[in-house]
């Protein structure tokens, strides 16, 4: 059995389906870029793995145990621990204006008491070097720069050490010259503990990036396949079109 | 003379604070008790709130002071409010603590309501139950947005204690009227406006300090 297994995933807003059965795996440590036109319900998927909504049917399992089965709902305590497994990094950033670099980083989990005060400085460093924001360690969001913000809710979504990473188009509210920085931080996480999941508009950063791409179109896989299989050799018709129209 | 007048000023300008103060102090609290009810997803909850908030902040606060001291007596032949000072002086904080925590509880559902869902969205993906939410992320913003429209309100009810008097209740305003009638001077009265302005601008001076306190993040 795969690290993370999606299986015949369904959302319906009210009488309106926005997925109609996804089905995917990864392999720890895998890197998966989901594309395709707005719409079509990538943010929707993101959001049902890291149970902001709650699928309407379908299983979801990481590590060999099912975590969400819609024919057994789950109690909301049952929800807050089972969405650990997952971290989100917001196209919108979402820092919490409040608190530094740091307090963004270390809040979630000093109240949920993940690390003890040592451990948990130590992790806040490493992150904040990560992401390259030694300098910035004590501003307030309001003096970053947008590439900064990013890197700020990336290293946030990091310190909970999640299983699996879900990137919603992480440069898509960022002046053009700013998205390299985020993107190479996103880069450098790629390794065999990482296992992320990306929504993304950057066709060259997703095939050189990924493992695995996913081409989602009106809420069903259309396409799937490694980077060369999904970008060179397109078998369905949308697929090919959204790829020239994305002109690669 | 002047002793005189000092002396029956300072007693309505002692229940003038008072006034100002117990307000706040029921009202603050209530009105965020209020919110709750008039955001609640219930709807016959959010009706009935929503409704009482409407007719409060619709009719003047003089009509109410006098329908919550005279009604009960009038309308069930009990006057629960009784014949003396107190009585009254009661009557006055109950109408002014239900009129203000009306007017507090649209600032703070305003407030609440323009902090981004993604602030509740951040804290949930990373675990945050719905009270750490609420105490350790959304609530300073909210307090930071309702600062100045709170002050506004503030402001205005130091104006509006001098309401008391339509219940006799004596505060500053009505201390020193009593000097026209029987003296013939007016300045007292026109001390009583130093009294106002300089509260006022004490209270204006602190709100601003708050404001500022808060003003290290957008
Ligand atoms: N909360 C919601 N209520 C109703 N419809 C929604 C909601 N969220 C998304 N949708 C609809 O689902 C569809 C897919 O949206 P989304 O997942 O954001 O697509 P994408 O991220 O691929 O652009 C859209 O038609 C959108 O209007
Ligand atoms: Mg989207």
């Amino acid at each position: 059995m795969a690290f993370l297994e999606i299986n015949n995933l369904h959302k319906s807003f009210g009488r309106h389906e926005v997925l109609k059965g996804i089905s995917f795996s990864l392999e720890k440590g895998e890197v998966l870029s989901i594309i395709g036109s707005s719409g079509g319900g990538k943010t929707t998927l993101l959001r049902c793995l890291n149970f902001l909504e709650i699928p309407s049917q379908g299983t979801i399992s990481v590590n060999g145990n099912t975590i969400f089965d819609a024919q057994n709902p789950l109690s909301e305590n049952e929800i807050r621990k089972n969405r650990l497994h997952f971290g989100l990094v917001f196209q919108q950033f979402n820092l919490f204006p409040q608190y530094t670099v740091e307090g963004n980083i270390s809040l979630a989990p000093k109240l949920l008491k993940k690390y003890s005060e040592e451990e948990l400085k130590r992790k806040t460093d490493s992150l904040i070097t990560r992401v390259g924001l030694t300098d910035k360690r004590d501003f307030y969001p309001h003096q970053l720069s947008g590439g900064q913000q990013q890197r700020v809710a990336i290293a946030r979504t990091l310190a909970m050490e999640p299983d699996i990473l879900c990137f919603d188009e992480p440069t898509s509210a960022l002046d053009p010259e700013l998205t390299g920085e985020v993107l190479s931080v996103i880069k450098s996480l790629k390794s065999k503990d990482n296992t992320m999941v990306i929504v993304t508009h950057e066709m060259d950063f997703a095939r050189e990036v990924s493992d695995k791409i996913i081409f989602i179109d009106d809420g069903l896989i259309a396409e799937e396949g490694t980077p060369e299989e999904v970008f060179y050799n397109p078998k369905n018709e949308r697929t090919k079109r959204f790829l020239s129209l994305s002109n690669l | 003379m002047i002793q005189d007048v000092l002396l029956e000023l300072s007693t309505g300008f002692l229940k003038t604070i008072e006034i100002f103060f117990f307000t706040l102090l029921g009202a603050l609290p209530l009105g965020l008790l209020i919110s709750f009810g008039s955001m609640s997803k219930i709807k016959p909850i959010k009706a009935v709130v929503s409704c009482f908030v409407w007719i409060i902040r619709g009719t003047p606060l003089m009509l109410q002071l006098i329908v919550i001291y005279f009604g009960p007596g009038l309308l069930f032949g009990n006057n629960i409010w009784g014949n003396k000072m107190e009585g009254r002086f009661l009557a006055v904080l109950v109408a002014f603590i239900i009129n203000y925590s009306c007017y507090f509880s649209e600032i703070y559902r305003g407030g609440i309501e323009s902090i981004p869902i993604g602030q509740y969205e951040a804290g949930e993906v990373l675990g945050l139950s719905k009270s750490q939410i609420f105490f350790k992320i959304v609530l300073l913003q909210v307090v930071k947005r309702i600062v100045p429209p709170m002050g506004n309100e503030i402001i205005t009810l130091i104006k509006d204690t001098s309401l008391a008097r339509v219940i006799a209740v004596v505060e500053i305003i009505y201390a020193g009227e009593r000097f026209i009638k029987s003296s013939g001077i007016i300045w007292p009265l026109f001390l009583t406006g130093v009294f106002y302005l300089v509260f006022c601008g004490i209270v204006t001076i602190l709100l601003k300090r708050f404001e500022k306190r808060l003003s290290y993040f957008r």
